[in-house]
């Protein structure tokens, strides 16, 4: 009986919990009504919304060689923590993973600006920032709002920013500059092991947070030739602003670091190498849901350069010395001297062997590597443009070959007298090369010009279409027009007009001795070339080969071989133009010669032709100084020429005193540079021969 | 006695029930099959749920062979055991921790058991035990009698409660709590006293909403720097999961995107568009109203409603209190459990991780849930001979 009394309050409780459960349970199908049937199409909807986004990670840059397999620049590997923020990231998500980041890593925050405080103290004080605002001030938009709040931040508020805090702004400030779903590098250099460990572990804690390896560019010939290899961008830097669309369309990333000048920018679509792209699939909420492989990485092509870097070097060291002789030499005279340039090719194919641009500093005396002055700047060539001129005056048939001119002053009505250094008599066209006369080239350039009977303190009647053949003929060498030398940009010199002018006579006169256009030492380099081989106008190359990349450390499969490219032949027959080769021949080579001095015992036949160009320099106050160009072209060996130069040395003083001498130092740097590459021949071919002889 | 023993009587609603769930859940599982994360996506889920079923319904037939009364014995020993499992994985070990909790011991099977899952049970067989034996002993009810009743549950509730609670496992805790609320509602305390508790309950639980809502930050910063920093983050992922990075926001939003496109009829088998990380277990749910629908989800609703009903009108026909309070204490179980797992994948109530029970994968757990039953079905086969009894009287 007791039982039966103690249960009867059973069957109604568990009714009434019956019940409780039916009104729970009956709770879950009306809300999986709500969610399903009310909500359902918009849930949908939001899955059908997922995108598909392609990220890209770097890889690192090819490499550069010179022409033995010698490398020039090679990439680092450095630790890195990079972030790549989902889509639609808030500043608020940035501030919390800062603050957890701040914990693992150390980032100065020297880069933090007063605007990053202000705005960090108001994230962290809105209510207060916002309280402050005067009625009239919160009639503004958001945008206006903030402003004010910016302006009513005061130095106490500043001022109560702890250098904790400091640091998070900080870290925070590199967060807020990373694209979203594009990795953006944190902190590259110097993370210390301890760091990069301590983030591998807390990945899962930091959302977007990666540590990666960047690649770092080395120089491994300590600057040499790195003036012509050129720079990329930093990651900070990232695509340069007035190329943002041009790399955008090319599926760079902002931050991508680009080739920025020299080679680097010339060949950045070799040297960048593929992306590794990625698709992820994101939801609406910006999340990833799926990543998958596109491409595999591939890192950048490698370039091996026509540049034999030893050459180069030595090149350098001679152009230096001798720049620094001529001033030490007579230190009065030549102050306004203060670089030289130098190029070295092979006048066959256009390679470039070295080249080599010295700006020596007055201050502190040490020598600033310009080299690519040598494409950049041009100048007054002086007497080398001879030979153009002769075959100008021959193949338009002015003069003959072998015609005896009696090289004295010329005087027209109403200008200065011209003549050469000194009255050389009768010389014919090869000895007017030797000896270079001015005459012969002013006679030359009159009877172009349609004056065929000078006669002395009379006008002269001169068209403009003889000035017009005179340049064209010089354009065949590559005066006055672009090499079209394998770099971003070079100069192609002043070229004058004769629209309006009256005294065409006289500019044809500069014209043909170098005094009127100016040139760059590579384009010069391009017309000794052109004598040397047989007339043929070559593309000057700094790039020879572009190799695919490999693991290992060599060379990879040759991906293209950039071939020699004759742009034109000049139109001049082969017996005109050996005419003027023996003029360059007897120059260096024969007693009186004007390059004799330096090239007497050269045991590699030398030729070529010097010059002298008579500049000025204008001061600030406006007074001016008269300065010399000295230049210098040519090649060897004279019979089959392998290698061909051109100096310039602007800026010397010129010798007034008779009694004084000048220091030749184009001479100089010609004799010395292909004493330093017929050196260097011999040197590797007996090493060959020694390795032969091992080997058997 | 012995001729009606012979009449034993399985109960073939609820077996039925049963049944109809384990189909569901394997027939679901095998749709899984390429749906999972890929290192075990090769694994037969539905084929060794299956096998686990036979095992379990192995089991339910070995406690059919005790009469239910016979287990009232065991109930003591059984709270001691469960207890002291709790209580080893802290001591002793075999304990295994996974996502900063030990919950499983580590079998040299390579296979993980949680002793919450058996504690389960054994709780509600003990609590069944105590409140009958109180009964028995306690002729009149009066204040004393409420208290010491509500005392001895109270007393044996909180050691596993707490044991568990530290583990942390919330959800078990919360499962733990829901048989013994369910108990001490029919153990026969006065509506008083039930009414004063629930008073109690309902200001703690106000106080805890106002305090959080009132002063969310501290609140949060406080409960951060405790173990049950993962409820807080629970609770904010539940009220709005776009706004949080935590994973169980994207549990919520995942869970939510995935039925609510199932919408009336569902996308068919075996379509899935939208992916959850093991989604065999307490996430299954998902798969169901995805493939099926309003209508399927509310098919299996119903199933787990029928489950319950029987479970309850089996308490109701039994005479012995005993088998009563054990049908409730695991009706507290299953009820709760059934709740919270589809509440939670429908962004009804924060994110635990609670199996759904038949349907989610899982070996202990199952097996648990089968043995549950089989004590279900065996007070159902033993409440003829009381029948007589009482017609008798």
């Amino acid at each position: 009986m007791a039982i039966k009394k103690q249960k009867s309050h059973l069957p109604l409780r568990l009714n009434l919990l019956f019940f409780a459960i039916f009104l729970l349970f009956s709770l879950l199908i009306l809300q999986l009504g709500v969610v399903q049937i009310l909500y359902g199409q918009d849930a949908q909807e939001e899955i059908d919304r997922t995108e598909n986004v392609t990220s890209q990670t770097p890889v690192p840059r090819g490499r550069f060689f010179d022409r033995n397999g010698e490398m020039l620049v090679d990439n680092n590997a450095t630790f890195a923590i990079t972030y790549t923020p989902r889509k639609n990231v808030q500043p608020d998500d940035n501030l919390e993973l800062a603050e957890t980041l701040v914990n693992y890593i150390d980032i100065d925050p020297e880069s933090v600006t007063q605007r990053n405080i202000e705005d960090y103290w108001i994230m962290q004080n809105t209510e207060e920032a916002a309280s402050r605002l005067t009625d009239e001030e919160l009639t503004g938009n958001d945008q206006e709002q903030y402003y004010s709040m910016l302006e009513h931040i005061s130095e106490d508020d500043l001022n109560s920013i702890t250098d904790e805090e400091l640091e998070v702004i900080a870290v925070k400030r590199e967060l807020d500059q990373a694209y979203e779903l594009t990795p953006h590098i944190i902190k590259r250099d110097e993370i210390s092991q301890e760091e990069y460990a301590i983030i591998a572990e807390n990945l899962t804690r930091l959302p977007g947070i990666n540590v990666t390896t960047d690649w770092e560019r080395v120089d491994t010939q300590d600057g040499t030739f790195s003036n012509f290899i050129g720079r990329i961008t930093s990651a900070e830097e990232g695509l340069p602003r007035q190329r943002l669309d041009y790399f955008l369309s090319r599926n760079y990333s902002r931050n991508d670091r680009v080739g920025r000048s020299g080679l680097e920018e010339q060949y950045e679509n070799y040297l960048s190498g593929h992306k590794e792209v990625r698709r992820h699939e994101t939801d609406s909420s910006g999340r990833v849901i799926n990543s998958e492989l596109i491409r595999q990485g591939e890192r950048g092509k490698d370039l091996v350069l026509s540049v034999d870097i030893q050459l180069q070097k030595q090149l350098d060291q001679i152009v230096q010395e001798e720049l620094e002789n001529a001033i030490n030499a007579y230190p009065q005279r030549n102050q306004h001297m203060d670089d030289a340039m130098a190029v070295m090719m092979d006048p066959n194919t256009g390679e470039i062997l070295a080249m080599s641009g010295q700006t020596y500093n007055r201050e502190d005396g040490e020598f600033i590597d310009n080299s690519n002055r040598v494409l950049s700047h041009a100048f007054m060539p002086g007497s080398t443009v001879k030979g153009a001129t002769i075959l100008a005056g021959i193949d338009s048939g002015v003069i003959s070959p072998g015609e005896v001119i009696n090289d004295r002053p010329i005087n027209i009505a109403g200008t200065a007298e011209k003549s050469s250094y000194r009255n050389l008599g009768n010389v014919n066209d090869i000895e007017a090369l030797k000896l270079s006369s001015n005459v012969y080239m002013f006679l030359t350039a009159l009877r172009m010009g349609g004056e065929f009977d000078y006669q002395e303190g009379e006008n002269v009647n001169v068209g403009a279409s003889g000035y017009y053949d005179m340049v064209n003929y010089f354009k065949q060498f590559g005066f006055g027009v672009e090499t079209g030398v394998d770099f971003p940009s070079e100069s192609t010199g002043f070229r004058g007009s004769v629209e309006g002018r009256e005294d065409i006579g006289g500019i044809m006169m500069d014209l043909a001795i170098g005094q009127h256009e100016t040139y760059t030492t590579l384009q010069l380099a391009q017309y000794a070339s052109t004598i040397a081989n047989g007339g043929y106008r070559m593309e000057p190359r700094i790039v020879k080969q572009i190799h695919d990349p490999i693991s290992a450390e060599g060379l990879g499969p040759v991906y293209e071989v950039r071939e020699p490219k004759a742009l034109n032949k000049i139109g001049m027959e082969d017996q005109y133009l050996d005419r003027v080769r023996e003029g360059f021949r007897q120059a260096f080579q024969e007693t009186n010669g004007t390059g004799y001095s330096e090239f007497d015992d050269a045991e590699y036949s030398p030729a070529g032709k010097t010059g002298t160009a008579q500049e000025y320099i204008y001061h600030d106050d406006g007074s001016r100084t008269d300065v010399e160009n000295l230049s210098l072209v040519g090649y060897a060996p004279h019979d089959e020429p392998e290698v061909s130069f051109a100096i310039i040395v602007p800026k010397t003083g010129i010798v007034r005193d008779m009694n004084e001498t000048q220091y030749s130092a184009n001479l100089k740097i010609g004799r010395r540079a292909l004493d330093a590459y017929f050196d260097l021949k011999e040197q590797r071919g007996e090493e060959a021969e020694e390795l032969e002889e091992q080997e058997e | 006695m012995d001729y009606r023993k012979n009449e034993m009587k399985v109960d073939t609603f609820l077996v039925t029930v049963i049944f109809a769930l384990i189909a569901i859940s394997s027939f679901t599982l095998y749709t899984l099959i390429d749906h999972l994360p890929a290192n075990i996506r090769g694994q037969n889920f539905h084929i060794r749920q299956g096998i686990w079923f036979t095992l379990g319904a192995i089991g339910i037939a070995m406690i059919m062979i005790l009469d239910f009364d016979r287990y009232r014995k065991l109930a003591w020993p059984l709270y001691i055991l469960g207890v002291g499992m709790l209580a080893g994985l802290f001591v002793l070990p075999w304990g295994f921790e996974a996502n900063g909790a030990t919950r499983w011991y580590l079998l040299p099977t390579n296979q993980t058991i949680q002793p919450s899952e058996f504690m389960k049970v054994f709780l509600a067989i003990t609590l069944a035990h105590v409140i009958a034996r109180h009964n028995e002993k306690w002729q009149t009810k009066n204040l004393t009698y409420d208290l010491v009743l509500l005392g001895k549950i109270v007393g044996l509730t909180l050691p596993p409660l707490v044991l568990i609670a530290i583990q942390p496992d919330v959800g078990s805790s919360l499962v733990i709590l829901s048989i013994a609320a369910f108990l001490i509602l029919v153990s026969g305390i006065r509506w008083r006293v039930i009414l004063v508790i629930m008073a109690i309950a309902a200001g703690i639980a106000t106080v805890i909403t106002v305090l959080y809502l009132t002063f969310t930050a501290q609140v949060t910063t406080f409960i951060e720097s405790t173990p049950f920093r993962h409820i807080i983050y629970r609770v904010q992922a539940w009220q709005d999961p776009h706004l949080y990075e935590d994973g169980s926001a994207m549990q919520v939003i995942k869970s939510m995107q995935s039925i609510g496109s199932g919408q009336l009829f569902g996308k068919g088998i075996g379509v899935y568009d939208v992916y959850i990380p093991e989604r065999h277990t307490d996430m299954i749910f998902t798969a169901i109203a995805e493939q099926f629908g309003f209508i399927g989800s509310s098919v299996v609703i119903v199933l787990y409603f029928l489950m319950i009903y029987r479970i309850i009108q089996i308490a109701l026909e039994c005479k012995d209190p005993f088998g009563t309070y054990l049908c409730v204490g695991i009706v507290g179980m299953f009820a709760y459990q059934i709740f919270q797992n589809i509440g939670m994948s429908i962004q009804l109530l924060p994110l635990t991780g609670l199996p759904l029970p038949f349907l989610s994968y899982g070996g202990t757990s199952l097996l648990i849930y089968m043995a549950a039953i089989g004590l279900i079905l065996n007070v159902h086969s033993r409440k003829r001979s009381f029948m007589f009894e009482t017609e008798d009287n």
